[in-house]
């Protein structure tokens, strides 16, 4: 879906996304390294289950809600990605 | 001046003027709720749904059974007012906790079911202490907090959407032929002799009984036909989380779960006249015992917050009196008008038509309030 | 009660009208804070310009002359002594100016913390008008400058078809950033509707004082009508069709529907101020009927209704970042003086130069206000099965039948059937509320009104308003 016209000198950044290993590019934020690793789709509607993803980019739709670390609903799109971020998908807020 | 004719003119149109108009109308008479539409400081708009019993009427038997039995004949009311108007109201008779943190808190709360049993009319008390393991046992798909002792539960204790059960008393209300006059502030009110004259900025209306029904602005409208009716108010902030999936069936009287799944927090009482913020300082101390009730709530968001009025008579228990200087012209004021809704849509409208009153009726008269120099 | 720094002036926002005021403010010896949610300065128009300028050199020299100067300003900015909280979330102002904020994740503390502050300047910039349509959640559809944040920020592209809608200068200047690098378009479909230029050309004359400007979207005109995508004017219907992800878009020009297929669709309709803090501090609002939208009450200071709370850039009204960097000076000479570092006079002569180029610079914004104001279909969607807030997923049908049961004000509204209650806050939603209420009962928004903004700002978990990490 997104790709990117990579540098060979930026450095790589490696994390995962509900336990797989993935690649992200310094500077990144977490919205974008998981939609450049192929992840759109990023939770359910807590009103009907349709499939959401990432939507304004900034901050303002609170659409790419994502766990990072343990910390539930994060905007994905305003955090930065870091080596060994452990991102998993939107789970129950109180957590199971 | 236009003129209009009611047989009874209700000066405010929240939850309890829309209760006395939907059992009036119910009862064959032509009613008319003004309303002065001050969306800020009408407490039916920012309450938080509780239909409760447990801890009211200390000092006051007559309340606390009048408390009852309103909760008892709630379901059977909700039932009626949702089939006539085709509304839902939510309601559910969840039972209900008031949480204990710690020994003392226990002993504390043990002590004052004790005291009211003994102040009660019938000897019983519809409330008992329960441990915490019971307690958590009745609540498996939440965790107590480490510091719950227990706490005391009433099976009599339920929530509502108080919003949905406003409209719905309206929409019965105007089904039943009522009229709802928004918009209108009461400038002057004149006793007639077949009943009251009373005039806003833009509308005569003359009806042969009124009845104030105007929150914090009874003391004022009700002084106008010579009743004295003190209401004061008193600040509470509420929280309200993102929705999440339903854990919790029950209700405290801090702590409810929608019925969309959102959390709502509450509660505050604060003396800070007609100040309507939230304040970071309550707003932490509602997250934090919501927190160590239910430590699962830590991660929940808080999407919104406010703060709303509570009308409170000097002991904070109701008000139903009948003028004696202008018969005819009646003043009700409770801070639990949700609770109550069940009997100000039946007793109260018996009492304002006919002058039929309940047993012990005399106890909600406002002369508990003269203290007398000498004593 | 934690005790909180003190600073003359905390800016919140570090985009041209942040960093402008800050830049000022340091001159005239004010103790600045400035606090960003965003990882990085620039704002939305110069996202990400530090790391462009020194990691990827040709590309930063392809966005043009424009972020050159930014890149100055930048560098004035950094060394200007200015405080500077990036990654800083607020979520409470209090009527004192306490400012609560929290670091995001990335920030190394969630703990909320706090400032005090003598004046507030706001610089929190514009968002992109919510353009509600039939499909919009779909994963794959996004706001048309989601697709340049994701190139500016993180060097993304587009990886199969993009198909892009709407009206305005952005989605132009998009699409053609899109061409430079070799993105496939599928299709621009245009829903500005035809005979607006007719009805924007009275104020042409005005807006050649910022010739530059004009010349520039000309030539981007051209350059997407030579480039060989299928261009379609006049759109008036839109839908995004799939299942898990967008797949296609339908749309419907002349009374006739068509269809292409996209992987991306991207949608642009215009762009508001963002109100959120103005609004939940409290501070008055007007509607600007042009562009329908409300913009907080300004001065020419950028003052707000309340004492010592002011605005700059794009959050007050929108006009671009060369206006936005000068509004952030003036309001800075204007708390120099609320403090009492410089007379009204001594104020007045530094303003006067920001103020010539101001004029200059707003000179085109009535024309293009006019040339790109919003179009019906899209403020009051026509197909009453479109969500219009994402978060509780409430569409025009539940809107406009509560409103014929006699709910009249967005609050009401919202208490009735949950519009705005999630966790955006009713930012995507706010404003088609107060349109689609407005049209079911025959007033403009302007009566309707909007909804109240109250804290937090931004969502907190309890455990972090409780103080805990």
């Amino acid at each position: 879906m997104f790709h990117q016209p990579r540098d060979p000198r930026s450095p790589s950044v490696p994390f995962t996304f509900e336990g797989q290993a993935c690649e992200a590019t310094a500077g990144q934020t977490v919205a974008a390294a998981l939609m450049g690793a192929g992840h759109l789709t990023l939770r359910e509607s807590i009103v009907s289950g349709s499939p959401r993803a990432a939507y304004c980019m900034m901050g303002v739709c609170f659409e790419c809600l994502v766990e990072i670390d343990g910390h539930p609903n994060q905007q994905a799109c305003m955090v930065l990605i870091r080596e060994g971020m452990q991102i998993k998908r939107q789970s129950r807020p109180l957590g199971e | 001046m236009n003129q209009e004719q009611a047989d009874v003119v209700i000066i405010g149109g929240g939850v309890i003027g829309a209760s006395l108009g939907y059992g009036l109308t119910k009862r064959q008479a032509r009613v008319i709720i003004l309303d002065r539409e001050d969306f800020r400081l009408t407490a039916s708009r920012g309450n938080f749904g509780l239909v409760w019993v447990q801890s009211k009427g200390f000092g006051m038997p007559r309340y606390a059974q009048w408390s009852q039995e309103a909760a008892e004949r709630w379901p059977a009311f909700s039932e009626q007012l949702e089939s006539e108007t085709g509304l839902a109201l939510s309601y559910q008779q969840t039972g209900g906790f008031e949480m204990c943190l710690g020994e003392e808190e226990f002993a504390q709360r043990e002590a004052f079911l004790e005291q009211m049993r003994q102040q009660s009319l019938t000897g019983t008390y519809p409330c008992t202490m329960m441990t915490r393991e019971a307690m958590q046992e009745r609540m498996p798909r939440i965790e107590l907090g480490p510091r719950v002792s227990g706490g005391s539960f009433c099976a009599y204790d339920g929530i509502v959407n108080p919003l949905h059960l406003l409209k719905a008393l309206h929409e019965g209300f105007a089904q039943q032929g009522g009229e709802f006059h928004p918009g209108h502030t009461v400038q002057t009110i004149r006793p007639t002799g077949r009943g009251f004259q009373i005039e806003t900025e833009t509308q005569r209306y003359e009806a042969a009984k009124l009845v104030f029904a105007s929150g914090l602005a009874t003391t004022q409208l009700a002084g106008l036909v010579g009743l004295q009716v003190p209401v004061a108010p008193q600040r509470g902030q509420v929280l309200v989380t993102e929705r999440t999936e339903r854990i919790f069936p029950f209700a405290t009287g801090r702590i409810r779960q929608n019925a969309d799944g959102s959390f709502m927090l509450g509660a505050s009482h604060e003396d800070v006249g007609y100040d309507l913020a939230t304040t970071n300082e309550v707003m932490q101390e509602i997250a934090t015992h919501a927190i160590e009730v239910f430590p699962a709530l830590k991660q929940l968001q808080l999407i919104r917050s406010w703060g709303a009025l509570r009308v409170l008579t000097p002991d904070q228990k109701p008000v139903y009196v009948e003028s004696e200087a202008c018969p005819g012209a009646y003043a009700v004021t409770s801070h639990s008008g949700v609770s109550l809704a069940s009997l100000h849509s039946t007793y109260l409208p018996e009492w304002i038509l006919n002058g039929q009153t309940q047993p012990g009726f005399d106890a909600f008269h406002p002369r508990r309030f003269d203290v007398s120099p000498a004593a | 009660m934690p005790s909180y720094p003190e600073y003359d002036y905390v800016i919140i926002g570090s985009g041209p009208a942040g960093m402008a005021a800050a830049v000022t403010a340091r001159q005239q010896g004010l103790s600045v804070l400035v606090l960003d949610e965003q990882p990085a300065v620039g704002g939305q128009i110069y996202r990400n310009l530090e790391a462009l300028e020194s990691d990827r050199p040709d590309e930063f020299r392809k966005l043009g002359a424009e972020y050159q100067t930014a890149s100055e300003l930048v560098r004035a900015f950094r060394q200007s002594g200015a405080e500077h909280l990036r990654g800083r979330s607020v979520w409470q102002i209090d009527p004192d100016l306490t400012i609560r904020h929290l670091g995001l994740v990335d920030s190394g503390t969630t703990v909320p913390s706090g400032c005090r502050a003598k004046r507030l300047l706001i610089a929190i910039g514009a968002m992109e008008r919510p353009m509600p349509l039939p499909g919009w959640t779909l994963p794959g559809v996004m706001a048309c400058t989601a697709a340049d944040v994701l190139y500016k920020s993180s060097g993304l592209l587009p990886s199969g078809q993009v198909v892009l809608a709407g009206s305005g200068p952005l989605l132009l200047l998009i699409a053609c950033r899109l061409l430079d690098a070799g993105v496939s378009i599928g299709a621009f479909l245009d829903t500005n509707p035809r005979g607006s230029l007719l009805k924007a050309l009275p104020l042409l004359p005005d807006a050649l004082k910022a010739a530059g400007y004009l010349t520039k979207g000309a030539g981007m005109l051209w350059k997407l009508y030579t480039s060989g995508i299928p261009v379609h004017s006049g759109v008036d219907g839109l839908e995004a069709v799939g299942d898990e992800q967008v797949k296609k878009v339908r749309f419907r020009k002349e009374g006739q529907w068509h269809e292409v297929e996209t992987d991306l669709f991207l949608l642009h309709h215009g762009v508001v101020p963002n109100v959120q803090i103005t609004r939940q501090l409290g501070c008055e609002h007007r509607w600007y009927e042009p562009q329908r939208y409300w913009e907080p009450v300004l001065d020419e200071w950028g003052n707000t209704t309340l004492d010592n709370v002011a605005v700059a850039g794009d959050c007050g009204r929108v006009c671009g970042a060369a206006v936005s960097e000068l509004s952030g000076h003036l309001a800075a000479l204007e708390t120099a003086r609320a403090l009492g570092r410089l007379s009204p006079t001594g104020r007045d002569a530094a303003a006067a130069p920001f103020r010539t180029q101001l004029a200059r610079q707003k000179a085109v914004r009535p024309f293009l206000d006019a040339l790109f104001a919003p179009a019906q279909p899209w403020l009051v969607p026509e197909n009453e099965d479109t969500v219009v807030c994402r978060c509780e997923e409430v569409r025009v049908r539940d809107l406009r039948t509560v409103v014929q049961h006699g709910v009249q004000g967005p609050d009401r509204v919202k208490s009735m059937i949950r519009c705005g209650m999630g966790p955006c806050q009713a930012r995507m939603c706010g404003l088609t509320v107060s349109e689609v209420i407005a049209d079911e009962r025959q007033l403009s928004p302007e009566d309707v009104g909007y909804f109240r903004i109250r804290s937090p700002i931004k969502p907190v978990t309890l455990a972090q308003l409780a103080g805990l990490d």
